[in-house]
């Protein structure tokens, strides 16, 4: 197989920094405040039903980092896998080299390898941390492994009274690519999780009539958008991707794209034993649901189809245009390179791949608008690293107040966004869905 | 496909156990195969149609040079309308099942000059194949297809058949391979057995619009009496799919019969739709269905 130029800076890159990583990051006086261990990993999803993959320290997800905002933190991660492996730190405001993206310049941790982490996390909200690295067509590698976990991000008060947190993490296992017909390859899976288990193979969610149960759910899946409900109860939505939204809305079902997070109240007002799951029967059937058990409640739990929902950001957001308008406006078009109905599509932002995408240089406190053109046929979720960005148009509609880290680019739509300038340092822009950056679909942000 | 057991039908023979019925056979094989008929000219890959989901296709297909009528009759000499410029129109309707089911319903029919538009025959057909989980390194499914079909079209009339299909993409390369076998249950090849009848495609996309590729189709007889190679049936198709969109289906070909018992100039074509039931853009995620 060739080898390309993202796999290349990983492989050097680890193998130059390997050596002195472990020598130096690592010869920390100082404990850390978190240990994360990359490890193999066999892990019981249903009786029968095994899934080897790698994980942060022997579980899935990796365990719930809860820090105070603006706390200095330091993580020292062991790579006992046989891959070089990094970890990004999704959603925070750090510098580059600590954010765990080699193209911004964060080093690989090599195989036997060892890393500290240090930063001061911020914003306040529900962040999570994840593997960065490339996969291609290896379906067992990259963002389709356990390597995620919930990064909570404590703000001085909560916004909202609840009795109750959950914290769930969605993702698929067993990759493989599927497709032909009229489209590209794609990726499909065997099994899908809440967690560590497939419905009905996990302890419920226990509640009680009258509680207000917070729950904060990321979607980890390496490709897959996901829709949840939780049968017949109303879901208000109250921050997505970990910051409160400007208006909070009620709803019967919650959409995640990959990397998506989305922090809903559900009042427990409907006492029986429930299903929390995927409202498309085949990938609740695949094992993505949990049960809900309200106390003094027993029997089989009961799935309810919520109706048929669109998912439109605009519900949450000001129906008035942004406040502030940008220094300056960044066209980026996403377009596809056919490679066969056999084969992943290469990914262009203003027809080209990365590495070959021309870096947008931009200017330490101004606005930008990212104005975002997707000519293609498929949803892109995209992501910027190190800043949060304000969306102000969807597909020609104005809006203002929702700030995001990840948001959908539908199929021949456009999107426009806005961020500040605020974090010096290489920034990566990318498709969130891992078969999507790993061919091409990535651009940097360079600080002049 | 289907078009197969309707086709393969035509081939039939009698068994050659005395040197007199030999004899007749080698006259008879030759009338038949100039009486070949063509529904459904499709080779079929491995994928079933999505539940929730129906595909309706039209396959058209014209045979430009075929069987010709006996003297003085307006049927060939096995008795059957001939095919010389006839105009078949055949509609498939699929329901998705299951991820790993479908069924097809088929109406047959026939126009040509003369004889006015005919209704030939129905078949049904069900199909199953492995499901996507089973990890395996080709696609392969198998269909069954069972039906009936007008004696003044086909003196087998009632006639099933047994399809393996084996598909692989590989990048811009699309093979498949579907060694039928059928089976008269009416008609006088009902003594022959089982036939085999092959049918095989392989095609290269050139970009994400249009793949073109050869099609093959076959008729070998009676597996306890292979014909000769001038009494089989043997087929080429150059043909291109046009993949515009998800939802539609379009495939055109001319196919060339390279023995004598085949129809030598056949132009084919299929139109097809898909109504998914779902409500939203395939491949997408914007809705709860």
């Amino acid at each position: 197989m060739k080898t390309n130029r993202r796999q290349f800076v990983t492989q050097a890159g680890a193998a130059a920094l390997g050596s002195s990583l472990t020598r130096n990051a690592w010869a920390q006086v100082r404990p850390p405040d978190y240990s994360l261990e990359i490890a193999p990993l066999k892990l019981e999803i249903a009786p029968g039903k095994t899934i080897h993959t790698v994980a942060y320290n022997g579980r899935i997800p990796g365990p719930l980092i809860s820090w105070p905002e603006n706390k200095p933190i330091t993580i020292d991660v062991a790579n006992h896998s046989d891959v070089p492996e990094i970890v990004h730190w999704h959603g925070l405001w750090i510098p580059s080299d600590q954010d765990g993206s080699m193209e911004e310049g964060s080093p690989m941790i090599p195989p036997g390898g060892q890393l500290r982490y240090s930063f001061t996390p911020r914003p306040a909200g529900l962040r999570w941390y994840h593997t960065h690295a490339y996969a291609g067509h290896d379906l067992k590698r990259g963002g389709y492994t356990g390597q995620f976990g919930c990064f909570y991000i404590e703000p001085k008060s909560e916004p909202g009274a609840f009795d109750q947190e959950v914290f769930l993490t969605l993702h698929d296992w067993n990759g493989y690519m599927a497709g032909g017909g009229d489209a590209s390859m794609d990726v499909s899976y065997d099994y899908s999780t809440i967690n560590d288990r497939m419905m009905g193979h996990a302890d419920p969610i226990r509640v009680k009539e009258g509680q207000r149960v917070l729950f904060r759910v990321l979607n980890a899946s390496a490709t897959m958008t996901h829709w949840l409900a939780l049968s017949g109860h109303d879901l208000t939505v109250v921050a997505l991707d970990g910051n409160p939204v400007p208006v909070q809305s009620t709803i019967k079902a919650v959409r995640l794209a990959p990397a998506e997070r989305v922090d809903f109240l559900a009042d427990m007002n409907l006492p029986g034993v429930w299903i929390l799951g995927e409202t498309r029967s085949d990938i609740r059937k695949a094992g993505m649901g949990i049960v809900v058990e309200y106390a003094g409640r027993q029997g089989e739990p009961k799935w309810i189809d919520p109706p048929e929902t669109l998912w439109d950001y605009r519900q949450f957001a000001k129906t008035e245009p942004a406040s502030a308008e940008p220094d300056a406006k960044i066209p980026l078009a996403f377009t596809s390179k056919f490679r066969g109905h056999g084969e992943f599509d290469y990914w262009m932002i203003n027809g080209k791949s990365y590495p070959k995408t021309d870096p947008v240089v931009v200017d330490e406190g101004k606005r930008y608008r990212l104005v975002m053109q997707n000519r293609s046929a498929d949803d892109h979720p995209v992501h910027l690293h190190r800043h949060t960005f304000e969306v102000t148009s969807l597909d020609g509609k104005l809006m203002s107040g929702l700030r995001k880290d990840v948001v959908v680019v539908k199929a021949n739509t456009t999107a426009e966004v806005d961020f500040t300038a605020s974090n010096p340092g290489a920034t990566l822009f990318h498709c969130h869905q891992q078969s999507h950056m790993d061919f091409g679909f990535m651009m940097l942000l360079r600080y002049r | 496909m289907i078009s197969c057991a309707v086709r393969m039908k035509l081939r039939l023979g009698w068994p050659i156990k005395a040197a007199l019925t030999f004899m007749f056979l080698l006259i008879v094989f030759g009338k038949l195969a100039s009486a070949q008929n063509n529904y459904e000219i499709q080779v079929y890959g491995s994928d079933t149609v999505a539940p929730k989901t129906m595909m309706v296709e039209l396959h058209s297909n014209f045979t430009a040079e075929g069987s010709y009528p006996a003297p003085g009759s307006e049927y060939t000499s096995e008795g059957v309308y001939p095919t010389n410029h006839a105009e078949h129109e055949t509609l498939e309707v699929t329901q998705g099942l299951t991820s790993w089911s479908e069924i097809g319903f088929y109406v047959f029919t026939s126009a040509r000059s003369g004889d006015g538009w005919q209704w030939v025959g129905d078949h049904i057909r069900p199909r199953v194949r492995a499901p996507d989980s089973w990890h395996w390194p080709v696609g392969a499914s198998l269909s069954m297809e069972f039906g009936y079909v007008r004696p003044s079209f086909q003196k087998d009339t009632w006639t099933w058949e047994i399809r393996p299909i084996i598909d692989k993409q590989i990048g811009r390369w699309y093979f498949a391979v579907n060694p039928a076998f059928e089976r008269s249950f009416h008609g006088p090849s009902v003594s022959e057995g089982v036939g085999f009848a092959p049918a095989a495609k392989v095609s290269y996309d050139f970009n994400r619009y249009i793949s073109g590729g050869l099609e093959y189709y076959a008729d070998y007889g009676s597996l306890r009496d292979i014909y000769t190679f001038h009494n089989q049936q043997q087929q080429f198709f150059p043909a291109i799919d046009l993949n515009v969109s998800p939802q539609w289906e379009i495939n055109f070909g001319v196919g060339v019969g390279v023995t004598a018992a085949t129809d030598h100039w056949i132009i084919k074509g299929i139109v097809g739709r898909r109504f998914d039931w779902t409500h939203h853009r395939p491949g997408s995620s914007e809705s709860t269905n």
